[in-house]
């Protein structure tokens, strides 16, 4: 549910629920496993540990005044500690995101030097945009929040990236010392990529379906969101293997087109022929898990989302070179070929689990509407039905509004509408006995929007 | 009797497993292609010995220099291997993989007695370029077995510097 229209809810409970726990036990071990990476960095890449130290300054003084606040909100009274340890817990968030990104720019693109490496990032920063806003608009019936897309992506971006790069590196550090050259080692390598970089994005698909469950809906959100970290993921991948090829291939003056090479292979043909359909997958697992009633089926869903995400992944790598691009009148052809008939089935796939999640979100929240409607609650009027059903009339109905009562107007209307699907969503889950609140959570989210309502008629 | 309306997140669920079982196809098809190429039970405790890797001098076919783990991408290198350290029956091969996978120099398969005269094994510069390209160069001599190498029995990586 929208972020415009979180409802608090009616009655805090007195325990928070067990996948708190869950959450914080993944946090944990993610946490460490970012401090051996963090160490391994400073043993073994001794000119990045002296740059980051300078760079990283600003990371610093973000851990000092998140724990400056921390430690104050433990003198606090309740009512101001929870807003201090919120403080807290984003300026460390920030602080561990800096950091991260510090240590990535070094390792990533230290190849090419900053200014080549400067320019990679612009010319992806568009297409991943892009992206992030086509698969955010996808979402017809309720858009995800920018803010949780943002940071699904920055995770796959970062976080992601820094977890895998220590892991991937030993296994292959293995493969070359114990394993014949060719195809058994391209397939370990496929193993290492698939299984390592599927987990470090997946976490974060799972730790937002965990600690945001009031923004984390069903299928087509989880497929939202981990598309998005997918493309994050691209994002920062990109930028490594271009201004890496750049380096290799600069001497004989070809680096400029081995990198605008990479770029197209993997900002264009590959944004959604990649990373974002591979963990848009394990978003899939998670987000129909959502929805089932028991813990194992759950279990069950989310693994699901996981092979698939890893064999989707590693069927790429392993078997690239089953169809070898020859430098002739055909190439251009060839590399398109080569990416539809790899990845276009896997793309279709993931398309198929969004047409369908999405067919079962309207009808659900049609048939909420009516119900609500037929309250007589003022939440809903029958007539507003068929326009809420349908985002192209909900859009129609803001325009017509904007042209009568200009832009406040509009926006008054776009909260309207966003509320009332909100408690729409709301009665689904609490009608499939999906939710922990309490009914008294509903009673305010329908009460916010008559509340919205007397607003536009003003 | 009349049946109760169909759950589609079930539906959703099912097609997700299916998805899930081809996945596992899929994988599974990946561990038995790594089986192929390397076989279990193949280690027999060969071990080649790799005398060293020079800087090579093209025009002589000579190596110049001493054992070096990293050369800068303008120098010529090859590697040195003294093939009579073999048992006769065996069959060999040696190759140099650049950064990319690609092989960029080899010798054989033979056996050591077909190889005696090969003990220099360079690096070749890719066609249209005029120096190696920088990266992890990994050299071994593999050992053979129904016409597959299923065997590393010597191997050395050196790094081309940027």
């Amino acid at each position: 549910m929208s972020a415009l229209t979180a409802a608090r809810r009616a009655n805090p409970r007195a325990r928070r629920p067990a996948r708190y726990a869950v959450a914080i036990t993944i946090a944990v071990v993610l946490s460490l496993v970012l401090v051996a990476s963090s160490i391994l960095n400073y043993v073994y890449l001794d000119t990045v540990a002296g740059r980051t130290s300078l760079y990283g300054l600003l990371a610093v003084a973000l851990i000092a005044m998140g724990t400056f606040i921390g430690v104050r909100a433990a003198a606090r009274d309740p009512a101001l500690r929870r807003r201090d340890f919120i403080r807290a817990a984003v300026l460390l968030g920030l602080a561990a995101l800096l950091w991260l990104l510090l240590i990535d720019v070094f390792i990533f693109t230290g190849a090419a030097g900053p200014q080549v490496a400067a320019v990679c990032a612009l010319a992806c920063l568009p297409t991943t945009a892009f992206g992030l806003w086509v698969i955010r608009r996808i979402d017809r019936n309720e858009k995800e929040p920018w803010r949780l897309v943002l940071v699904a992506a920055a995770w796959g971006a970062v976080v992601a990236t820094s977890l895998v790069i220590w892991a991937e590196s030993l296994w292959q550090d293995i493969a070359i010392r114990t394993l014949v050259p060719g195809p058994g080692f391209d397939v370990s390598t496929a193993f290492s990529a698939g299984i390592l970089e599927e987990l470090a994005k997946g976490a974060a698909v799972v730790l937002l379906f965990l600690v945001m469950r009031s923004e984390f809906d069903d299928v087509v959100d989880g497929i939202v969101y981990g598309a998005a970290v997918g493309l994050g993921f691209n994002f920062m991948e990109s930028v490594a293997y271009m201004t890496n090829l750049y380096a290799i291939f600069a001497p004989d003056h070809v680096g400029g087109y081995a990198a605008g090479f990479q770029w197209y292979a993997r900002q264009v043909l590959g944004l959604f022929f990649g990373h974002a359909t591979y963990t848009a997958f394990v978003g899939a697992g998670v987000g129909i898990a959502r929805q089932l009633p028991t813990t194992r089926n759950k279990l069950i869903a989310i693994a699901a989302g996981f092979i698939v995400a890893i064999a989707a992944h590693f069927s790429w790598d392993a078997w690239i070179n089953l169809f070898p691009i020859v430098q002739n009148n055909f190439l251009i052809l060839e590399i398109h070929l080569r990416t539809l008939i790899m990845t276009g089935p896997f793309t279709a796939a993931v398309v198929a689990l969004l047409l369908l999640g999405l067919h079962i979100e309207s009808q659900a929240l049609e048939d909420q509407f009516r119900k609500e409607a037929a309250r007589g609650s003022g939440a809903i009027m029958p007539e507003e039905v068929p326009i809420l059903v349908s985002p192209w009339r909900r859009f129609q109905q803001r325009l017509r509004v904007l042209g009568r009562g200009g832009l406040r107007a509009y926006i008054r209307l776009a909260r309207l509408q966003s509320a009332q699907v909100d408690l729409a969503m709301e009665r689904w889950h609490r009608e499939r006995q999906e939710v922990d609140t309490p009914l008294e959570a509903e009673q305010e989210l329908r009460s916010q929007v008559i509340s919205l309502r007397k607003q536009l008629a003003a | 009797m009349v049946a109760g309306p169909v759950d589609q997140v079930r539906t959703l669920y099912r097609t997700l497993l299916f998805f899930a079982a081809v996945s596992v196809l899929i994988l599974v098809a990946g561990l038995v292609e790594f089986a192929y190429f390397e076989p279990p039970g193949q280690h027999t405790g060969l071990k080649a010995t790799i005398v060293g890797v020079y800087q090579y001098d093209p025009d002589h076919k000579t190596t110049v220099g001493t054992d070096r783990n990293s050369f800068p991408r303008t120098v010529q290198f090859a590697a040195v291997v003294d093939w009579s350290t073999l048992p006769h029956n065996v069959v060999v091969d040696a190759r140099w993989y650049d950064g990319f996978g690609n092989v960029v120099g080899s010798v054989g398969p033979g056996t050591p007695d077909q190889l005696a005269g090969q003990t220099l094994v360079p690096v070749k510069v890719p066609s249209g370029f005029s120096h190696d390209l920088p990266g992890d160069y990994i050299f071994v001599v593999e050992r053979y077995e129904g016409g597959l190498p299923v065997e590393v029995i010597g191997r050395r990586v050196v790094l081309v510097e940027r």
